[in-house]
Parts: C-alpha cells; structure tokens; sequence
C-alpha cells in the first residue's frame, strides 16, 4: 500500500510539473515580449537625462536596421532630446514576435513589417494596429508605387525602409552585344533575333538554373505585367476572382514562349541542373551571354571577372509577349507607429527626421546596398548602366506576385509547375489552372468574400 | 505461474500517463485539425468534415501519385536493401582477409548525415559537371551518362539508388549479428550430410535468419514511410510536379504555404498507412512465437 501511494503522489507531481511546464511556455512567449518591454521601460527611467525624457522603442527583424541608421538616431536625439532603443530580433523569429506582440496590445512604439497592400490588411491590420501617417511632412515625398503598397484607402501607415527600386530583368554582357553588333531588344521577336545570333558565335545565350526552384519562376509573374498592359482591369479582375489565369493570352504566350526558348536551345543543356549561385561565374567566364537579374549583378560579376567592368553589365525588361514595362517590386520592409503607442508624436517626429533630404542621402551614400531610396527627395547613386535602364523604360507596373492576391505564396509550387511544363510533363493552360486552384484555395482559407 | 511475481498494471500508469499526455493526445489533436479549414490566413477554425480528405484522394490532384511514390519507394528500397544487405552479410561471414574494414566500409554510409550525403551526390549526379558522368565520359560510356536527378525518367530510379547505398551497410550489420548467432553445429551436421554452399544457405541460414529480416523489414518499411531528408535533399521532390514527391515532403511543403488543414490531413493517411502496415506486420512476426 505505501508503494501504492507513493507512486500515485509521484504521478500528481509529474502531472503537476508537466502542467507546470505548459504554463511556463506560455508564460514565456509573453515572458520574453515583457523582458523587451520591462528593457525598454528601464530606458525610458534611464533617459530622464533627455530633454523630453522620451526613449522610442523600435523593434525590426535583423538587416532592416542599418548601422547608418544607429548613428542617425545618436543626431536625432543630440537635436530632440529623444533617445531610440532598438530591439532587432533574428528574422526566422521575427513575424511570430511581431504578431504576439500586435494580438497582445504591447507592441514597441515603432515596429517594422513588410508592406504589400494585401499583406499589411490581411496579417497586420495596420487599420487597427498602426497610425495613419497621411498627414506627415514626409507622406507626400514617398514615391507613389511605394506608398500604394503601404496604404489603405488612400491612408498611408507606414514608412519605407530599404530602397526597392532594383527590378528583376535581363542582364547582359556588353562586350558580347557589341562584338555581335546586337542592339537591345525590344520584342520577343527581336529577342529571338539576338539569342540566335549568339548561339550561332558558339555562346549559350541565356543561363537559367531550374535546380534552385525560384529563379525560373520570375519569367512569369515578372512579364506578367504586361497582361494588365494588354488589358487594363485585369489585375483588379484577378484581384476580384472575376477572372482566372487560366485562357487568359498573355499569360500563356509567356509560358509557351519560356517552351520555345528551351526548345530552341537558348538555355543551353544544363539548366536543369545549374544553380544560382553560379550566376555570376557563368556571365564572367563568357560562356553564356545573359541571365535574369537585379542591378547588383553587375558588381558581382566584376568581382569574379575584374576585366568586366560593373557598366559592362547592361540590363533590359524581360521582353516575353513583347513586353515592355519595367516591372517593379515595391513591396518591402516599412517602418509603423504603433497605435497603441504613448509617444506616437515622438515616433512620428523620428520617422519625419529620417525623411529629411540629408538624412536619406547619409543613409544612401553609408549603405552599400542602396542605391535609391523611395522618397521623392532621395538622392540617386546609380551607376550609368542601371541610370540608363531605368530611364529606358517610361511605363512601370508593379509584378504580379505582389500586384495580385494568392500568387507569392504559392511561388515554389509555380516554380515546380514551370519545369514540371519543361521537361513536357504539363502544358502551359495546365500550370495556370493549378495557379488558379491553389489561390482559390488559400483564398476559401483565409475567408476571402471574393471566393465564396 | 505466481501471480504475485507479475507487477500489476498500475506500475505502468506514469508512462502510460506521460505516453498519452506527450505522443497520443498530440496525435489525436492532429488527426481533430484534418476535419477543420486551419491555415495561416486566418484565425478562425471551422469544421469542414471530409473536406481535406476528398482534396487528398481527388484524382485532380497529386497527392494519389505522391502516396504512389512513398508506397513506390518503401517497397523497392525495403527489398533491395534486404537483398543486398543479406549478400553482404553472408560474404563478410566468411573468414575474408581485411574482415572488419570490409564491414567497416559498407557500415559508413549509414553513419553519415542524410543531407551532407544528399548534398554531395547532388555535385557527383551533375550532369555536366558530376562525377559519375564525367568519369563515363572519361571511359568512352557518354552513350551512358544521363541526366541522373534532372530528368523525369531517371530522377525517381537515382534516389532509390541512394538511399540503397546508403541503407545497405546498416541493414548488413543487422543480418551479420542474426548470421553469427545461428550454431555452427547446424552447419557441421549439413556437411557431413554433404550439403553444398547454396543447400547450406537455403536450408539453414535464411530460415534461422528470418525473424532478423523481419526486423529489418520492419526498420526499413517504417523508414521509407517517413522518408523526408533524402528527398528533400536530393531533388526536393522534383523534376517538375511531383516525380519524386513523397507524403512528407508534401505535409511540409504545404506547412510552408500555411494550409495546414491539408498536411495534417495527409499525415493522418499515412499515420492509417503505418498503424495498417505496422498491425499486419507485427501480427505476421509474432504468430509463430511461443507465449509463455
């Protein structure tokens, strides 16, 4: 009997510590918001030092904030008195944080999130979650593709971070172009007329690597602008569920003409096997002429190839269905106040200091990767080659992973659908049928009224 | 016997406590979730009944040739293995020189991370730069070299050919000790009768050896059921739609997409498939054992 009660006493302890155990998890998701809090409120006691005795707390993943931007934030509280304690958070944790933080009602005063108009309504609710900053001295400056991705009925939430303006398009070797005295093309046609004349000097025209699973997908949803081209309202019709990828023309012209382009030998032999990561080393060795890239490109294949000089990269829209639109992407990482803020007029004067003409140019000219940042008074450091490009091409259009609903997330299955069409397993009409429904499907998921 | 020598059963209630609370109930939850709309676009839960399930058995989607492939790759991979592993082991049985680096080689492959392993022949089955083809070549076999992972027709075959190699030493290991544990009486009585190698082999080895290949089929049927790394590794069940897709593959790519609904309801068709295999194995193995 003593054995007996022994036993079931240990059982209520391991049930009482395994219950114990749950609730601390629990406790320590909110645990470890609270820390960041109870960090923050200890700052704010500790800049009492300050004129206003204000410290901002500003959480981001890790790379959205910028050593430049540190340093800025030492003059902004040099002129204001307010400090800004930031709380960078690893990224592969970082939307999980941000969401326990929002759904609990103790977010930071300032906190990133990537925009995208569907994204910022849908998971954010920047309506409830954030302020509207339409009426700051920096709104109007926000380059206007930019800020659309940031808004929501016209009312602008958030602020951006990073400069977007690198589109994904072909990069080509100048010297090769002259050497064959090629001109950019204009068309598919023209396209066609460039890529056999490089074949027939012994050089692949295109490298394209199917094994990373993403990269051949871009020939889609990149070109794809050029379907609300042909046919303006199309995007909204996607948007509605008022039209389906399926039958649509401009679509399948671009899928049937990626079939062409490896049939004719354009990709060469191994592009089911080559990586992205090879991009670079294949341009610089000369044996293939082009690939898709963004206008970083250039200055990785001089660093592989010296004798190619950064301006030797060119670039030209992908120019699938004759397409002739610069396809941009101006989704990406945006600064927000938090509603729930009580220093939302410091936050706000922070977000304005960083818009100033000479703030955004020290942030330009101290981080590598900007080029342009999406403000209307941001300087530009662009090389000549990536000036001329952009300046080649008078229509934008924002890509179709970002422009319509239910596409990005579904962007390795569409990749799969792209070489499974290859290698002649699928049609053309068939992977836009799957495209349709796999969005039909993570449409009825999240409710969408659209799809009922 | 003594009734008082058997512990009762309530000796077993803490693990049987701790078994449901952390392996049963969780399953029970996931298999609930298959009958519900969860995804990561919302935070609404509703009961969708066999929904998710007509969706995974619907011949419009992929998912029959996906449990196609998983039931494909646990039978080939199980039989070979076993095939192979016995011929092994009856070789390294015998008094060869180098015995132990013999079984120490064929051993290695098994005690290699799965990913570093699929890393490495995805670089040797390149098909320009590979190893493999560009020994071919070297050897005036081009007419050979292949698109091994790149191409629908081949990609399937190679995987298996892979996991094979890697699996063989281990399931070798196994039947090497089942081997050695069989009396060599058995074996003295056969030759004085005068048994010849393959009499020897049929008569003797492979019957007193049959509860070790059941285990080994066991290892490997439940193996190939769950295999992910290789795959993932390999091909991530490429070329194009599904040629190498198999159910877990599938669950975790649809967890990326956020529709969990439908992961969980393809783990709960194979959590059946397991349980169904499982019972009809065990009940094969066990039924000529004495119960005491």
């Amino acid at each position: 009997m003593k054995l007996k009660k022994t036993v079931v006493l240990s059982l209520t302890m391991a049930a009482a510590l395994i219950f114990t155990g749950c609730a601390k998890t629990e406790s320590g998701g909110t645990g470890s918001a609270a820390s960041g809090e109870s960090a923050s409120q200890e700052a704010k006691a500790s800049s009492g030092k300050g004129k206003d005795g204000v410290t901002l707390s500003f959480m981001a993943s890790q790379d959205w904030i910028q050593d430049a931007e540190i340093e800025l934030s030492k003059k902004f509280t040099e002129e204001t008195g307010i400090k800004v304690d930031y709380q960078i958070i690893p990224s592969d944790q970082y939307v999980n944080l941000l969401m326990t933080k929002l759904n609990t009602g103790e977010c930071t005063d300032i906190f990133g999130a990537q925009s995208g108009r569907f994204d910022i309504k849908a998971q954010i609710n920047v309506e409830k979650n954030a302020v509207d900053l339409s009426g700051t001295a920096f709104s109007s400056q926000v380059e206007p593709l930019v800020a659309d991705e940031l808004s929501i009925d016209k009312k602008l939430y958030g602020q951006p971070i990073q400069d977007v303006s690198s589109v994904w398009a072909i990069g080509y070797n100048k010297k090769i172009f002259e050497k064959l005295n090629l001109e950019i093309p204009t068309d598919y046609e023209s396209f066609t007329k460039v890529c056999d004349a490089i074949s027939a000097a012994g050089i692949t025209p295109i490298y394209e690597c199917v094994s990373d699973g993403w990269h051949h997908t871009l020939w889609l949803p990149e070109t794809g602008i050029q379907a609300e081209t042909k046919e303006p309202g199309i995007i909204d019709k996607w948007n509605e569920n008022k039209a389906a990828f399926e039958g649509n023309a401009t679509l399948t012209t671009i899928l049937s003409q990626v079939n062409e382009m490896v049939s004719k030998g354009y990709w060469g032999e191994d592009y089911m096997s080559n990586t992205y990561a090879d991009s670079a080393k294949n341009i610089a060795s000369g044996k293939y002429a082009m690939t898709i890239a963004n206008q970083g490109f250039g200055a990785e294949v001089n660093k592989v190839n010296p004798d190619i000089a950064v301006d030797d990269i060119g670039y030209f829209v992908i120019p699938l269905a004759d397409n002739q639109t610069l396809n941009v992407n101006p989704a990406g990482p945006a600064r927000f106040v938090f509603s729930g803020s009580k220093h939302q007029e410091e936050a706000i004067q922070y977000l304005e200091f960083l818009a100033k003409e000479e703030n955004l140019a020290y942030l330009t000219e101290n981080v590598s990767k900007f080029n342009k940042l999406p403000f209307q008074n941001a300087p530009s450091m662009y090389t000549e080659s990536v000036q001329d490009f952009y300046s080649r091409y008078t229509n934008k259009g924002t890509v179709i992973q970002t422009a319509v609903k239910y596409v990005n997330p579904q962007w390795s299955e569409i990749g799969a659908n792209l070489s499974a069409m290859i290698v002649g397993e699928m049609k053309p009409e068939e992977v836009l049928k799957s495209i349709d429904e796999v969005r039909a499907q993570q449409a009825k998921a999240a409710g969408d009224p659209a799809w009922k | 016997m003594n009734k008082n020598k058997i512990y009762p059963m309530w000796f077993a209630a803490l693990a049987l406590f701790i078994y449901t609370v952390l392996f049963v109930l969780p399953g029970l939850i996931g298999i609930g979730y298959s009958f519900t709309d969860w995804s990561s676009y919302s935070n609404q839960l509703h009961f969708v009944g066999l929904e998710n399930f007509k969706t995974v058995f619907s011949a419009d989607e992929n998912y029959l040739k996906i449990i196609k492939n998983t039931l494909v790759f646990t039978l080939g991979t199980t039989v070979i293995k076993n095939i192979l592993g016995l011929a092994l082991a009856v070789l390294l049985t015998k008094s060869i020189r180098l015995l132990n680096f013999h079984r120490g080689v064929m051993f290695l492959p098994s005690v290699l991370s799965t990913l570093i392993l699929g890393m490495v022949f995805t670089s040797i089955l390149n098909p320009s730069t590979g190893l493999l083809n560009t020994f071919l070549r070297g050897i005036g076999l081009a007419g050979l070299s292949k698109p091994w992972l790149t191409s629908p027709v081949y990609a399937f075959p190679s995987v298996m050919a892979v996991d094979i190699w890697r699996g063989t030493g281990y399931i070798m290991t196994i039947l090497i000790a089942g081997i050695l544990s069989i009396s060599q009486d058995y074996y003295e009585a056969c030759s004085i009768d005068g048994a010849s190698s393959w009499q020897k082999f049929r008569f003797i080895t492979l019957p007193l050896l049959l509860p070790t290949l059941a285990t080994t089929t066991v290892l490997n049927v439940i193996y190939g059921l769950k295999v992910f790394d290789m795959i993932y590794a390999l091909t991530n069940g490429g070329p194009g739609k599904a040629t190498t897709e198999v159910l877990y593959t599938a669950v975790f790519k649809k967890f990326g997409t956020g529709q969990y609904a439908i992961g969980t309801a393809l783990s709960s068709v194979m959590f059946v498939f397991m349980v169904a295999i499982g019972f009809f194995m065990i009940r094969t193995m066990t039924k000529d054992e004495v119960v005491e």
